[in-house]
């Protein structure tokens, strides 16, 4: 079948303003957006960018927005679509820096402020910290997450005003406030207990659907939400 | 469930407080009560009596009863703070600028406490029938 792929180009040394090109590329239903944006770099036109790195749904490198909805281009089938014409543009929310790709710091600076990281300043025992099976699946959920930032930039929050730590940060924050071995809950709670914390989420599930790991990302904002309602991480 | 050993350290820092948990508890709570009160509201005024059939002789006949005042100061109360406060959430998601910020939520505050006082004023007073 032929595809025929929209794609946003902006190259801030040449361009004043970003615009489209679109390309006609002969495309397998089980391609995956990945390997049409691989042959238009390929073999039509070598100055497109765009971030990949693993190909395979684990890195979280090539988050865009396709058709209007953000995926990993490496896990979007062309047949998944429904459509042969397919708009590819960047992530939204945050700022270009050629074609595909975007500045990513602003979103990893979010995930930062969260300690990302177990705190734990007790003695070690002479093993490991022991966990039993229920206290580690108490935060599963939210240890798949990959960073790839299509939840964060694909709420309308955010969207709004980037002060908002979303939703990626908490979920990572979620991965450790619930991990028995952690004890900063406390202060990350405190951290989200803002207005560009938790509560700048309004429910609207964007992430969730966004998530290429289907994390329930919603449900760990509202867990968080909870626990800071009710001091109780039950 | 297992018991999670970071409760501990949770339960010594005290559950995190502030104008933003409080105010987040106060949209649940006002919500809650605002289904019964302004339900009550739509199917009495809107459905049973009907809007052209309230007048002045009619407001003043229902605020005869002491009960029917508290129940509209009571929405007046939680339906407008309820309001309020969502517009103030709603503005958040806009505004930048930390300084505007506070200037909206003082001016939203204002707002609010105007108009409280002027609708507990004619709930207090009550209406003269002409």
């Amino acid at each position: 079948m032929q595809v025929k792929l929209k794609i946003f180009r902006y190259n801030p040394e040449k361009d004043k303003k970003p615009h489209y090109e679109t390309y006609k590329v002969e495309a397998e239903p089980t391609d995956r957006v990945l390997d049409l944006l691989e042959y238009v770099k390929g073999y039509i036109d070598g100055t497109l960018s765009f971030r990949r790195s693993c190909a395979h749904g684990v890195c979280g490198s090539d988050a865009m927005r396709i058709n209007g909805v953000n995926y990993l281009a490496c896990k979007v089938l062309v047949k998944d679509i429904k459509s042969s014409k397919i708009t590819i543009e960047p992530m939204l929310g945050l700022s270009v820096i050629k074609d595909l790709i975007v500045d990513m710091e602003p979103f990893f600076d979010h995930f930062r402020s969260m300690m990302p990281y177990l705190v734990n300043d007790e003695t070690p025992p002479g093993t490991e910290r022991l966990q039993s099976p229920e206290e580690r699946e108490r935060f599963d959920d939210t240890t798949k997450c990959i960073l790839c930032a299509a939840c964060t930039t694909s709420c309308p929050s955010y969207w709004a005003n980037d002060k908002y730590v979303g939703p990626a940060a908490i979920v990572n924050a979620h991965r450790f406030i619930f991990d028995s071995r952690d004890r900063a809950a406390a202060e990350r709670l405190n951290i989200l207990n803002d207005q560009f914390g938790v509560y700048r989420c309004h429910t609207i599930f964007n992430c969730t659907i966004a998530c290429p790991r289907e994390i329930q990302v919603t449900t760990a904002i509202g867990e968080i939400k909870k626990a800071i309602a009710t001091g109780s991480l039950d | 469930m297992a018991t999670n050993t970071n409760q501990v350290q949770l339960n010594q820092a005290a559950a995190p407080e502030g104008f933003e948990s409080w105010a987040w508890k106060w949209m649940r709570y006002s919500g809650l009560l605002l289904i019964p009160l302004a339900w009550g509201h739509v199917l009495i005024q809107d459905i049973l009596v009907g809007v052209h059939a309230i007048d002045l002789d009619y407001v003043a006949l229902r605020w005869a009863s002491l009960g029917w005042r508290v129940y509209d100061f009571l929405l007046l109360a939680f339906a407008f703070a309820h309001g309020v406060n969502g517009l103030r959430q709603v503005l958040n998601d806009y505004i930048r600028s930390d300084t505007t910020r506070k200037r909206v939520t003082w001016l939203l505050f204002i707002l609010w406490l105007v108009l409280s006082l002027i609708g507990a004023a004619a709930i207090v007073g009550g209406v003269r029938a002409p």
